[in-house]
């Protein structure tokens, strides 16, 4: 039971960095139907972003994330940018493209920082909590209330405000949304560059947890992306599940397979893939007809 | 008439790639006559520079360029000066194995490589088939079970590592319940199997014995498991970063443990990640545990310093002490290649900065460690 549980807690606190990699993931999949691979090195670039802040520059921690999210959504800028041209033309010429930014971003970082990396010292330093013989840190407890308050604003910025309606209606028929005015180049750079904060937030917020170094972005891309694709590609909410179950998959399957955990996830998203194809909630994303 | 045409075009097509084929040598060869007598030693250092191991292969390359800078500045070899050339294995066998052929035929005379086990096992049979010696810093016994006459290690291997730790441990300080928690690598299982082996010949069971993928980032389920069986030793056989991780997930789940393992544990690397508070106390078996050991480490640390701007660790002292030898074994055999540097490097006696080296038939040349201890983020030799 006590194996049980403290697993539990330590599958949620990164459960929620796949969550928010995830839903960075479908954000952009549901506004613009693309699937951004340069999302695992976004992640990577806020984390090396805001730890730099954090330990070079001695910002707060948690004033470095959003100066780090800044940075990363003037990269998600950049990036829509350079592939408008073939918006709503060649969706397989973009993602090809996002693979090159991919590969752009990693040599830059490594560039900027070397390859060797550096570790980063968690800037919540109290003890763990001690519940019924469960041990919390008290920085995943901060990392699962950022996450959850990342959601609750993504999801009323989609559903309250006029840029999120404009954003969806882009997704619904850019035609259409170009008809009554919207600038779809204009929305579809904002919903690159909230996918972009997503990733820095995930990564800022992951960096004290693990080690910082120019290939953080790919086991943690792969892993955000397999949820995005469990939890239904696009659908924001089933981001969050799928996040939430791939990491508790991954702390399980560790334990009780120790060293095939790995086979084991992915073993089993495939069998839920092949369940149901479209993911546990469904797939929402641009209406390509 | 076109078919005529298009005939002639095939076969002077093929006419032409034939002869293209014979121009160029058959894969893996070496060019005997690329190395002529005049020219400069080309030395091979292929380490990672990529991706979560790459500090190993940067401290590597300081090291070796030290020694190849010190020897050049003396004249070289016999006159001849020496030429490294730095490769990126990126931690990964595979990109080894096309490395260690591209090393194969492009006249290299040796190799200075990998610090990573896995990749020096995967790249011994295209060395041990194009006769070139390579010095490797991984210390998986594996390695020399691949009975390659052309492999060496330059440290000891995972047995003689974790033979004076357990002796430390189980011998001297009488602790019995131990727990170990390596990774799947190939440095994981080789430090496993030997740390088994030597509490299993002093009649020592493990308490718990949990097995971790080289990419895993939460520990909780094996710690809690191993927190469960109150042992008094936790071993921990992973690299670096992965070790800090554990160490630093494993306190603060509570276990208040003796942390204890090889070579990664006295790395700064490994200080970072666990944070100094977290790796307090961790006992280190190392052949090399400080700079401030004795003279040559002293003037090796300072000759570090000045010529790449940070400490020296033992991974650089590792590196400088086989770069060494090859290049002692190159002037005693006066530019041998092959089969004939190989048998060079076998006989050379060079006190290194980790001991006196004296090589045997599996390729290792120092036979024992010392025992350090941290406190207050410093690697000191612990009291006996």
């Amino acid at each position: 039971m006590e194996v049980f549980f403290q697993t539990l807690v330590g599958g949620l606190g990164f459960g929620a960095v796949y969550a928010l990699v995830a839903m960075g993931f479908s954000l952009v999949y549901r506004t613009m139907g693309l699937v951004n691979f340069a999302h695992g090195q976004v992640v990577m670039i806020g984390a090396y972003a805001a730890s730099t802040f954090y330990m070079s520059a001695h910002v707060p921690f948690f004033v470095s994330i959003p100066v780090a999210m800044l940075v990363t959504g003037l990269i998600g800028l950049v990036i829509e940018r350079v592939l408008r041209p073939l918006e709503n033309k060649d969706f397989d010429l973009m993602l090809i493209g996002t693979i090159g930014f991919g590969m752009v971003l990693e040599s830059l970082a490594t560039i900027t920082w070397g390859a060797t990396g550096h570790a980063v010292p968690s800037p919540v330093d109290t003890a763990p909590l001690d519940l019924f013989g469960i041990r919390l840190r008290t920085y995943s407890l901060v990392v699962l209330g950022i996450a959850a308050l990342a959601t609750v604003a993504l999801v009323l910025f989609l559903q309250r405000t006029k840029r999120g309606a404009a954003m969806q209606a882009v997704a619904m028929d850019h035609e259409a949304a170009t008809a009554v005015g919207i600038h779809v180049g204009r929305s579809n750079a904002i919903a690159f560059a909230i996918g972009a904060g997503l990733a820095a937030l995930a990564g800022a917020l992951v960096a004290p947890m693990l080690y910082v170094n120019p290939t953080l972005g790919g086991s943690l891309g792969i892993k955000g992306f397999a949820a995005a694709i469990l939890g239904g590609f696009g659908n924001i909410p089933g981001a969050i599940v799928g996040g939430i179950a791939i990491g508790l998959l991954d702390s399980y399957a560790a334990g009780r397979f120790q060293a095939y955990s790995e086979l084991v996830v992915f073993l089993v998203f495939t069998v839920i893939i092949m369940i149901r194809p479209t993911g546990l909630f469904g797939e929402r994303t641009v209406n390509r007809a | 008439m076109s078919t005529q045409r298009t005939k002639q075009l095939v076969l002077s097509a093929a006419a032409l790639m034939l002869a293209a084929s014979t121009a160029c040598s058959a894969p893996g060869s070496t060019s005997e006559d690329q190395q002529d007598a005049g020219g400069p030693f080309k030395i091979a250092v292929v380490n990672a520079q990529s991706g979560q191991l790459s500090s190993l292969g940067q401290w590597e390359w300081k090291g070796a360029k030290l020694a190849a800078d010190q020897w050049n500045a003396k004249g070289g070899i016999n006159g001849r000066k020496i030429e490294l050339e730095l490769f990126d294995d990126q931690g990964d066998p595979t990109v080894g194995t096309n490395v260690a052929r591209k090393i194969a035929s492009e006249g290299f005379v040796a190799m200075i490589g990998t610090a990573e086990s896995a990749v020096t096992v995967a790249m011994i049979p295209i060395l041990q088939q194009s006769k070139i010696p390579n010095i490797t810093s991984g210390q998986s016994p594996a390695i020399a079970a691949t009975k390659s006459p052309f492999a060496f290690y330059n440290g000891p291997t995972s047995n003689t590592y974790d033979e004076t730790l357990a002796k430390y441990l189980v011998d001297d300080k009488g602790l019995k319940k131990i727990a170990l928690i390596s990774n799947n690598g190939s440095y994981g299982k080789g430090e496993r199997d030997a740390f088994t082996k030597a509490l299993a010949s002093r009649g020592v069971t493990p308490v718990d014995d949990q097995v971790v993928t080289t990419d895993q980032k939460d520990f909780s389920a094996a710690l809690t498991s191993i927190r469960q069986k109150e042992p008094d030793v936790l071993f921990v056989g992973s690299e670096e970063v992965e070790a800090g991780l554990i160490v630093k997930q494993a306190k603060e789940l509570g276990i208040n443990a003796t942390i204890a393992g090889a070579a990664p544990m006295g790395t700064p690397v490994y200080l970072q990640t666990a944070g100094e508070a977290n790796a307090e106390g961790t006992v280190v078996s190392s052949p090399y545990l400080s700079n401030d050991t004795d003279d040559a480490s002293k003037a090796f640390a300072k000759a570090y310093q000045k010529a790449h701007g940070e400490a020296a660790e033992l991974h650089g002292a590792k590196a400088h002490d086989g770069a060494n030898i090859i290049f002692t074994a190159l002037k005693n055999s006066k530019g041998a290649t092959g089969q004939k540097l190989a048998d060079a490097i076998r006989a050379t006696k060079y006190a290194g900065l980790l001991g006196d080296f004296t090589f045997d038939e599996s390729g290792v040349g120092i036979h024992a460690t010392s025992i350090g201890v941290i406190s207050s983020g410093k690697l000191t030799e612990s009291a006996k």
